[in-house]
């Protein structure tokens, strides 16, 4: 939420450190060539270590990131104060403006296609998204820490004017 | 002539039928994605109507060309190993090209404009293009699937028949009962085979799912009052799309198996972790689309706790074994690097940077920030223009090359090499960069930084197409370099 800088640079930092791993590896005229049975036994044997080291990883990354879910957690519904988004070609209608500091609660829906309910913040950056399916309503908790004028923009292609699908909301 | 020239004929017919025709739909779309990435800059002006129906065939047409291409690598390397009846593949061919007419008339004259998505109900409500179009976008796509479906078929069956029945064909008792197996004689089936099965049973399974969903929609436009749930029809577009997409790049893969140890001059053999990583594949082939229902909070939860660790485990038979397996193979092989082995090699660099790309966006919480926004055809691009279309273009010159028994000069390595990667990383980084800062995907006029990025792409993929084409040229001269030494 907010966090796409530092995405990209996990992102940059990674691809890059994998960029030059694999030229590296790929050693390009620099040494003797070796047996195909050397290079084997030594990657078997070290491949042991790299497929618990990537299993660490990525359950670690699943733990480490299983708090952050934006989803609605059970009971925390009843005490929020809830807002109407119903989404629409090509707008949307949000009912209100929204107290800063505490958690509110986007009930989202569409009249006619599936939307994407996209908030940007005074800064310009995504703060919380959630889309608008028509049938359903999805329950979008949010708590906003600074004041102004939040834009939203539709995050699902929905026709023609998809890209002009625009909103916004005072939070003060 | 021997039965087997006459076996090799067959299959090179098929094969180069197949690549030839993915590449020729491939150059197609390549200037379509040009003239997309030029409008997004604001330097063409394209109304967004155009632009939609463009992008619809820009995204089907690029995922079909690939497919094709990889289609006939595998139906070659399968003929290979058993026999295998060419009519069936050209007929199969032959859905692939009324798919393809059909698609293309529903966007020229048609207008079709709901992408290759077609989330219901969208492209029945407030269209700009007349359902006749809807009606032959989706026929069109169905020709295609039933084309698909017959090769999956096909080969499934010869595969069995081969290596008898499932067990065989996954190397089953090779896994766990590996000593008796080999004891007796037995032998698994080689790398590229698991390829072929994996691609023929995945592809059988989300063909099938296509059909259920592309019928459904099809009953919807002939009736009207027959509705379809939303919820349900998203899950199956996604289950079929996604797959089909990361299937393509299993059905390249298989250009590296075969590939790379014909520039190496090792030998790529089965092992039991080979086995149980595409037993893996397999599975989160068909599972790994849950990630793209993250923002549907109506979605059961479990679902969206299944779609993260899914996605993560997906990348470790491919970290772990499949480009790692790749990687030895080349490791101080002593290998000369021509077009063909730095396209396989590079291939794989860009599959494990698009999927660093798609293991971020597959986190949940940092898809909050990245969902529909332009990194996603970020890590996408990256692992087809820079993967799979690079492991096709690697098996294709790898084949060349042998034949010819020449190399490209150092130069035209050079040009190509500067043209397809440099071009490339200056078309896809700003894909990532915009998709950072919030800039959606799929708009036809983007807010800011968008336009910005998209110049710098148009120039990235001009210079890419500039490359591309030095490949093109350097290719056919191969192909006649053969040709003139035959006739001698
Ligand atoms: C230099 C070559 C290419 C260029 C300039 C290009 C350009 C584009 C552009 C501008 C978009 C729309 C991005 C957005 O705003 O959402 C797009 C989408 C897409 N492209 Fe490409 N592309 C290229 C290569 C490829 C390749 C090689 C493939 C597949 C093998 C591919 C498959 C797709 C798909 C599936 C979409 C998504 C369509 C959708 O959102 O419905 N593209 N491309
Ligand atoms: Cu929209």
């Amino acid at each position: 939420m907010g966090n796409g800088n530092l995405v990209f640079e996990i992102f940059s930092v990674a691809a890059a450190l994998a960029i030059i791993a694999m030229l590296f590896l790929a050693n390009y005229r620099s040494r003797e060539p070796l047996a195909q049975e050397v290079v084997t036994s030594r990657g078997y044997a070290l491949r042991r270590y790299w497929f618990w080291l990537v299993f660490a990883v990525a359950v670690a990354s699943f733990a480490l990131t299983v708090p952050y879910f934006p989803y609605p957690r059970a009971g925390a519904s009843a005490n929020a104060k809830h807002f109407s988004v119903v989404a629409q070609q090509y707008d949307f209608a949000v009912s209100g403006v929204i107290p800063r500091d505490v958690p509110v609660i986007f009930d989202v829906t569409s009249k006619d296609v599936n939307h994407g309910f996209g908030i940007y913040g005074p800064n310009g950056a995504i703060v919380g998204q959630v889309q608008a399916m028509p049938g359903y309503v999805n329950h979008l908790p949010m708590t906003f820490t600074v004041a102004g004028h939040y834009t939203i923009r539709c995050l699902e292609y929905c026709g023609i004017a998809h890209a002009a699908m625009q909103g916004g909301f005072e939070v003060r | 002539m021997s039965a087997d020239v006459v076996n090799g004929r067959a299959g090179m017919r098929v094969m180069w039928t197949y690549i030839g025709t993915g590449l020729a739909i491939f150059s197609l779309m390549l200037l379509a994605g040009i003239l997309l990435r030029a409008a997004q800059a604001g330097w063409l002006p394209v109304d967004p109507g155009t632009f939609y129906s463009i992008l619809s065939l820009h995204g089907a047409g690029m995922i079909v060309a690939m497919a094709i291409a990889g289609l006939g690598t595998l139906w070659y390397l399968v003929r290979r190993e058993t026999d295998l009846d060419e009519r069936i593949a050209f007929l199969a061919y032959g859905f692939f090209v009324a798919g393809v007419i059909s698609v293309i008339v529903s966007v020229f004259p048609g207008r079709y404009g709901s992408l290759w998505t077609m989330l219901y109900p969208l492209p029945f409500v407030g269209t700009y293009w007349p359902s006749w179009a809807t009606g032959t976008w989706l026929v069109g796509n169905a020709l295609v699937m039933l084309g698909f479906m017959l090769w999956c078929a096909q080969i499934l069956g010869a595969l069995l028949a081969r290596y008898g029945g499932v067990r065989g064909m996954l190397a089953i008792d090779y896994v766990f009962r590996n000593r008796a197996f080999t004891d007796s004689g037995g032998k698994p089936p080689p790398p590229a085979m698991f390829a072929a099965a994996i691609t023929a049973f995945d592809g059988f399974v989300t063909g099938t799912v296509g059909l259920v969903i592309g019928t459904a929609l099809l009953v919807h436009w002939i009736d009207p009052s027959v509705a379809i749930n939303p919820l349900w029809a998203k899950n199956l577009t996604y289950l079929f799309g996604h797959s089909i997409a990361n299937l393509t790049m299993y059905m390249a893969v298989a250009g590296v198996y075969v590939g790379l140890p014909m520039c190496t001059k090792r030998a790529y053999h089965t092992s039991p972790q080979l086995a149980v990583a595409w037993w893996a594949t397999l599975l989160f082939v068909i599972i790994a689309y849950f990630h793209h229902l993250y923002m549907d909070f109506a979605q059961m939860q479990w679902m969206q706790f299944v779609g993260e660790i899914a996605s993560y485990f997906a990348a470790i038979p491919v970290v772990v074994v499949t480009v790692y397996g790749g990687v030895m193979l080349a490791h101080r092989s002593g290998m000369r690097w021509s077009l063909g082995s730095v396209f396989l090699y590079a291939g794989m660099i860009g599959w494990v940077v698009g999927g660093i790309g798609a293991l971020l966006d597959a986190t949940i919480p940092a898809n909050v920030d990245l969902h529909n926004t332009l990194w996603v055809p970020g890590h996408f691009h990256t692992y087809l223009l820079e993967g799979v279309l690079l492991f096709t273009l690697g098996w294709v010159f790898v084949n060349l090359e042998q034949r010819a028994d020449a190399v490209s000069s150092l130069l035209t390595r050079w040009l190509v090499g500067l043209g397809m990667f440099g071009g490339g990383a200056l078309f896809l980084l700003p894909f990532y960069s915009a998709g950072a800062a919030g800039v959606p995907r799929r708009y036809a006029v983007e807010p800011p930084p968008g336009p910005f990025w998209a110049s710098v792409a148009t120039v990235g993929a001009i210079v890419f197409v500039a490359g591309f084409a030095i490949c093109v040229i350097e290719g056919i001269r191969l192909t006649r370099l053969r040709k003139s030494e035959e006739a001698v």
